[in-house]
């Protein structure tokens, strides 16, 4: 990575960091934690990777990962992950019409919000098994199937929805939340970091121009997306597990127990060590795959499973050992640490388990090819 | 996001992958087996000497002394190396790494003439650090070296110097002020272990083998001309050539892990047990090797981090610990789980290749020999409380 690109991220960084602790301090009482749509907007983020042309930043999915990372780090609902990372990333595999192009300019400007129906448990790995289907009647299509726990499903003006043609193949249904045959719901989770909804076509007739296609071979552009959708929740893990040993250690070195910080018993210091190593292990995995699926490297989604499957298992333990070792306040609701265990509990889950994304890399096993050879 | 290593020197992988078709023996691990001394160690030597004359035996070095490849070359380096499955440079290791990066850093013109060039004709080394009540508290160290006109005269007991019975040098820790605070009255001394008085006994380890010994100092002549660093600077001298060192020789055991190691796991795993089932079949299995295939690539792009980072000086006050401590854990753990895929046929491999890495396939005896990873320097548990304080600023107990 060259020095300009390294300090680029420096500033979005710290940038970032600052929007979203701001955004997390004005949070009121009662209310799940959110990036309210205006600071979203004016952060310019959402138009990270829209081409310059459509009024976008042209950046990559490099600069995403940035500020999906810090989004981890100060978890809050915003419409990012819906719009800015699964909306655009979508968007950007398909084939370049005018209409997909007005909806870029759309979700960089703020003025519309999306969601992308997609696999989101463990069915986001092996082959391309999408929600939707498209069917024939008369001259007539219609679309039948139902995502769940898509990512800002309620909040969207917009729906895509990965679905087969009825010749079989993969193509995006662009759709509106009011559309006759088409029922949004939200799906209430224990973590109000995330809203997640389901999206259920029952028969909902679809426009020829609604049917969009990708612009290279469609199940490859579509496990694309998918893996995008796993390195990103990868991403926010990551971030979450970093802010919770951050605060771990902070608070070790000020609480006082037996007349010394508790930070200075060595059980607390070797947990605090494994925290760190395992977040520097999750840390290069994460960033490999951002590299490799960035520049549509072959093996790309090995690293993604990898990364997927590292980062929110590791998250879950990492969080989990800052409850315990903040003692009785990081029980309380007030402390925050349960928001950040919620969602890295759901995180685990979301895109593809760990079991789910290591299956995957073990198939290569028993495919019999070389594993090595792959590099 | 941390900085990917600078593009491959490409040309430069195809020299060496096309050098290792030519040069890394084939079946020498089968060769290697039950071998005795002399043959590890004139196997060692010959298998030193080809590398030498390729310039990778130390390309870690000063161009000037012999090495100068870049650390994306060296990175290539190893790399390769793992990937052709080449012999392991058991015996010179103290030698290239240790030995010479202390005398780069602190010796004097004469010492470095007279030991470089010697070092790359063969010269062994050993490490005459730890005693008996000096292991993790190394500073407590109590081999005296008292001063007399031209040279010191030394007293005392080494533990845990590995390949000490091959050796014609140590790197020689003694106590020179007794009255200083522990860690300030230590110097640092080069030690030929021809000199009278060094007399050297082979410890038995858990393995059965004996790579490591005792050594008894009684009263042994140093010149003074062999002090190495400042008197009483010992400590300073010892702890910056120490972890200097971790860098590339950790890269080159991962990445020894990820391609022989994996490999042969993956065989493991793929062997019909005794009731003609593969363990591979078991989804369990399957999904512990998959674990292990990712902390496999962590492991080896943290050491690739590491290693651009100590050439751009951006190395984290703990970044060894980290790599020291998740490589010997790691290796712990895959072994283990080897032993315990291997099955009751793994106890019948009652010994191990000489001159291969830390993971032969002989999975008791790899997971039996783990520990001489997590134990010697620096336990895991000091390296947890490395990483609390420096890395992590936490207060000190």
């Amino acid at each position: 990575m060259s020095s300009d690109l390294t300090e680029l991220h420096d500033e979005l960084r710290a940038v970032a960091r600052e929007v979203l602790a701001a955004a997390r301090r004005r949070g009121a009482d009662g209310e799940p934690p959110s990036l309210d749509r205006q600071t979203l907007t004016a952060s310019g983020w959402l138009g990270l990777e829209v081409p310059e042309a459509l009024e976008g930043a042209g950046a990559t999915l490099a600069e995403v990962a940035v500020v999906l990372h810090e989004m981890g780090r100060a978890p809050l609902r915003s419409g990012y992950l819906g719009s800015a990372v699964l909306g655009v990333g979508a968007l950007n595999l398909l084939e370049p019409t005018g209409r997909r192009d007005d909806l870029l300019g759309q979700i960089a400007s703020g003025a519309v919000r999306v969601a992308v129906g997609l696999p989101t448990g463990d069915d986001v790995v092996g082959p391309v098994a999408p929600c939707y289907s498209l069917e024939e009647d008369g001259r007539r299509l219609r679309l039948r199937g139902r995502a769940a726990f898509v990512p800002d499903a309620t909040d969207a003006d917009r729906l895509l929805l990965l679905a087969r043609d009825p010749a079989s193949t993969l193509v995006v249904v662009a759709a509106q939340p009011t559309d006759a045959g088409l029922r949004v719901a939200e799906q209430r989770v224990l973590d109000l970091t995330r809203n997640l909804g389901e999206i259920a076509a029952e028969g909902a007739e679809v426009a020829e121009g609604s049917v969009w296609r990708f612009a290279a071979d469609p199940e490859a552009s579509a496990r694309r997306l998918m893996d995008r959708a796993a390195l990103a929740i990868a991403c926010d893990s990551l971030g979450l597990a970093e802010a919770m040993m951050e605060a771990t250690v902070a608070y070790a070195g000020v609480r006082h127990q037996f007349g010394r910080p508790i930070g200075s018993f060595q059980a607390v210091q070797h947990a605090c060590a494994d925290m760190l190593v395992q977040v520097m292990v999750s840390r290069e995995l994460v960033g490999t795959a951002v590299e490799l699926l960035g520049c549509e490297t072959p093996g790309s989604g090995r690293a993604v499973s990898m990364a997927k499957s590292h980062a929110c298992a590791m998250a879950v333990d990492v969080v989990g050992k800052a409850m315990q070792l903040h003692g009785g306040i990081g029980y309380t609701w007030e402390s925050g640490v349960h928001a950040y265990l919620k969602r890295a509990v759901l995180n685990r889950s979301l895109f593809g388990s760990p079991t789910a994304h290591r299956k995957r890399l073990g198939q290569r096993y028993l495919d019999g090819v070389s594993v090595l050879s792959e590099d | 996001m941390t900085s990917p290593p600078p593009p491959d020197p490409e040309p430069f992988r195809a020299e060496v992958r096309e050098w290792c078709r030519t040069h890394v023996p084939t079946g020498w691990r089968d060769a290697q087996t039950g071998v005795s001394d002399e043959e590890f160690v004139s196997f060692q030597k010959q298998w030193f000497g080809e590398l030498r004359e390729a310039g990778y035996a130390v390309p870690h070095w000063p161009l000037a002394w012999g090495g100068g490849l870049s650390v994306g070359e060296q990175i290539v380096l190893y790399q390769e190396l793992a990937a052709h499955d080449a012999p392991r440079l058991v015996l010179a290791f103290v030698a290239i790494h240790h030995a010479a990066s202390t005398l780069l850093a602190a010796g004097t013109d004469e010492q470095r003439a007279r030991h470089l060039p010697a070092i790359l004709d063969g010269e062994i080394w050993v490490q005459g650090f730890s005693e008996p009540d000096a292991g993790s508290d190394l500073a407590s160290l109590r081999t005296a070296a008292r001063r007399e006109g031209d040279a010191y005269v030394v007293n005392g007991q080494k533990l845990w110097a590995s390949g000490a019975k091959y050796a014609g040098w140590c790197l020689l820790l003694a106590r020179t002020d007794p009255g200083a605070p522990k860690r300030h009255g230590i110097s640092y001394f080069l030690l030929d272990m021809r000199s009278q008085g060094v007399e050297v006994r082979p410890i038995r380890q858990a393995t059965g083998e004996s790579h490591f010994s005792e050594i008894f100092l009684n009263d042994v002549e140093i010149p003074a001309t062999h002090l190495i660093g400042p008197e009483n600077g010992g400590w300073q001298v010892a702890q910056a050539t120490l972890s200097a060192e971790r860098g590339m020789t950790m890269l080159e055991l991962a990445e020894r892990l990820g391609h022989a190691g994996f490999t042969w796991l993956l065989d493991a795993c793929r062997r019909p047990n005794a009731e003609g089932l593969r363990p591979i079949d078991d989804s369990l299995v399957l999904d512990r090797l998959a674990g292990f295939e990712t902390e496999i690539a962590g492991l080896r792009a943290m050491c690739r981090s590491l290693a651009v980072r100590h050439e751009t000086g951006h190395v984290g006050p703990a970044d060894a610990s980290v790599v020291k401590l998740y490589y010997s854990e790691l290796l712990q753990r895959m072994t283990n789980f080897g032993a315990d895929v291997a099955g009751l046929a793994g106890s019948t491999r009652i010994i191990k290749p000489m001159s291969s890495g830390w993971e032969s396939g002989a999975w008791v005896l790899d997971f039996i020999g783990s520990w001489e990873w997590t134990i010697p320097g620096g336990t895991s548990e000091i390296q947890r409380t490395i990483i609390a304080e420096r890395a992590l600023q936490m207060p000190r107990a």
